[in-house]
């Protein structure tokens, strides 16, 4: 027996975006930022009127317990990608010929075992997961930095900033990232790890550019834009103070989303080689050998980045669903 | 409609025009040369430029071609068909895509094909069934799906279904590697080599597949006309089947197109991984042999694929969807 689906009545599915439901003929503070905040329903602020939208942001995704828990590993990921690699130092690159392939729980000097030339895995797994952290927060900021100043600006402006941007959208969508990725980083010369960010933040920035046109295309013709418009705001003033604030929360979703994204990308540089370049480990790098390892008795040498891998990704994906559900409750 | 598509044909046309350029000139202000004493102190200098002439870089005199000039050569070569030759192979491009073409249709027409029957059904019953066990089970099973990179999901099924498998007391696995070379002629052998790239390429399009079509479901269901369709007694099967999937099920086209080059993408790495003779393969093993024309070549193919499917989507639409006009 299926279930009925819930009809369309109530709050939930009437009303358009950022009015609020009821109206009533004395309008409330709360529901005078209910409409300067379209995230946010009025009847949820006059619940909680002391408590602001980030306020009660950070509420909601703290009661979202899946979300937590991932949070929670994301954190001792990054503490210890961040903290580990600056106490062991230079142990990652430590080669001990006497002992490779040492197997990982077997004692405590190497916990996770050795690889093929006895540096300790789990000292590697770090550093590697410094690595793709930082190519993966900073090309989400190259992200936002192009995509979202372009995006805004295409978006209040529109014109032949506008077609351009979407023409140009157009076009990368359709070629094949990962070969766009390694034709550029191979016509800049030379694989560095500061090449790859630019690169990934230069061919990537587009999703967030088209979230950022579409948030400014609605937020420019509404009330509170018009009525900061008729004080005489400058243009840079309203584009800032005013349309920037209404228009953050799908950007911050998209942008940790954008995280996850980058990291499997530069994983899969590094695995074809198109990465930071051997002896500084990378998850991607790590498993450009699996070949070797498959057959042997060495397979963790290959679970062990890949988990890693799929662990990060997975965790960010969690978070960023999980922000999304805090900013935007109807979307649930 | 006659104007749309010959609108959106020529459109298309700038686009590859374009694409082509700028992969060209990416793979032209490469530093070094396929060819060059430095590489090869042994090698005389003439020979040098006989090699680099007979591969389209320099003109008879051994001047190099400026950027301009060499690009013209390439398109009026590639209007003849002509993809320019592999460093690596000593072939001409066309035919070594030709060769694998074939191959990576096969196993990329496969996986497409699974990810339709295996993901579409499953987001009509998750929402259909929304907020039951076997809704949320599929929406983390497709959260898993999205956030494993294909080559990530490939190494996994290789140690499982290859490696550990074979340890077991089944004593069977599933091949390591690709097709043997005479595939084609036993369907049962090529099968068995098919089901883990198979596998790893359509995990993500199912993920994909059965979010959105979840999600498209519960949208027309919350629509008016399945409400009037409820109250005037009809069956939930019928209104859910009849009245809601129809429509529902439209905006699938588009997400196909879309994941036409998604999974060409994710086969760059997963035939490299499973050694499938197909163009990721070759793709894979030119990026590893900084082999540009090749690469170029199979960007070109993906670009015009690409291309061309966008349009029959946007066509097929039309088509479906009276209420679509160009």
């Amino acid at each position: 027996m299926a279930q009925v689906p819930p009809l369309p009545f109530g709050p939930a599915a009437g009303g358009l975006p950022g009015v609020p439901d009821q109206l009533s003929v004395e309008t409330t503070v709360d529901q005078e930022r209910a409409i300067a905040q379209p995230g946010v329903k009025s009847d949820e602020l006059a619940g909680a009127p002391e408590l602001g939208f980030w306020r009660l942001a950070v509420i909601r995704f703290f009661h979202h317990r899946v979300a937590t828990g991932a949070l929670l590993i994301l954190a001792v990921i990054v503490l210890a990608a961040v903290v580990v690699p600056v106490i062991t130092g230079g142990l990652y690159s430590i080669q001990d010929y006497r002992h490779p392939y040492k197997a990982p729980f077997q004692n405590w000097q190497h916990i996770l075992g050795t690889d093929d030339l006895g540096r300790d895995e789990l000292a590697r797994l770090l550093r590697g997961a410094r690595v793709s952290l930082m190519v993966g927060i900073l090309a989400v900021v190259g992200y936002l930095l192009i995509g979202g100043g372009l995006g805004a600006l295409a978006g209040y402006y529109g014109g032949w900033l506008d077609n351009a941007l979407m023409r140009f959208t157009d076009i990368i969508i359709s070629m094949p990232f990962l070969l766009v990725v390694i034709a550029v980083t191979a016509a800049t010369g030379g694989v560095r790890l500061s090449t790859v960010i630019i690169v990934i933040a230069a061919t990537g920035w587009f999703e967030i550019g088209r979230l950022m046109r579409a948030q400014f295309l609605v937020l420019r013709e509404q009330e509170f834009v018009q009525a900061a418009r008729a004080l005489g705001a400058s243009n840079t003033r309203i584009i800032l103070r005013h349309i920037l604030p209404n228009a953050l929360a799908p950007i911050i979703v998209s942008a940790t989303l954008g995280v996850s994204g980058i990291i499997l990308l530069e994983a899969a540089l590094g695995f074809l080689g198109y990465s930071i370049p051997p002896p500084e480990p990378s998850w991607g790098n790590m498993l450009s050998d699996f070949e070797q390892y498959l057959l042997s008795d060495h397979t963790y040498l290959v679970i062990f980045p890949a988990t890693a891998l799929v662990i990060t990704a997975l965790a960010i994906n969690l978070v960023g669903d999980g922000i999304r559900d805090a900013l935007d409750p109807r979307q649930r | 409609m006659t104007f749309y598509l010959v609108r959106r044909v020529a459109i298309g046309i700038f686009l590859l025009l374009l694409m082509s350029a700028i992969f060209f000139t990416l793979t032209r202000v490469t530093p070094g040369a396929p060819v060059s004493v430095g590489e090869n102190p042994r090698i005389h200098e003439e020979q040098v430029n006989r090699r680099l002439h007979s591969m389209g870089l320099t003109d008879p005199n051994g001047k190099p071609y400026s950027l301009p000039e060499s690009y013209v050569r390439y398109l009026g070569a590639l209007v003849q068909g002509n993809l320019g030759d592999s460093y690596q192979y000593n072939e001409p491009v066309r035919t070594l895509l030709m060769q694998r073409l074939p191959n990576s249709i096969l196993l990329l027409g496969a996986a497409l094909l699974v990810a339709l029957v295996i993901g579409i059904p499953l987001g009509i019953y998750a929402s259909t069934h929304q907020y039951s066990k076997a809704d949320m089970t599929t929406s983390i099973v497709s959260y898993v799906g999205v956030s494993i990179p294909s080559f990530v999901l490939g190494i996994y099924l290789l140690l499982i279904f290859a490696v550990f498998l074979k340890q077991t007391p089944l004593h069977w696995g599933f091949p390591l590697f690709g097709m043997h070379t005479g595939g084609v002629d036993d369907p049962l052998d090529l099968l068995i080599h098919m089901v883990l790239p198979v596998t790893a390429l359509a995990i993500l399009q199912i993920a994909i597949f059965s979010r959105f079509m979840r999600a498209s479901m519960l949208e027309v269901l919350h629509q008016d006309y399945i409400r009037t369709a409820r109250a005037k007694g009809l069956a939930v099967e019928r209104v859910n089947y009849k009245h809601a999937l129809r429509n529902a099920i439209l905006p699938i086209i588009t997400l196909v197109a879309i994941a036409i080059p998604q999974i060409v993408n994710g086969a760059i790495i997963t035939e490299g991984i499973f050694s499938w003779p197909g163009t990721g393969q070759l793709a894979f093993q030119a990026v590893v042999d900084r082999d540009y024309p090749v690469i170029l070549g199979v960007v070109m193919l993906v670009a015009a694929g690409t291309v061309f499917f966008n349009l029959i989507a946007d066509v097929l639409y039309a088509v479906a969807d009276p209420r679509i006009r160009y």
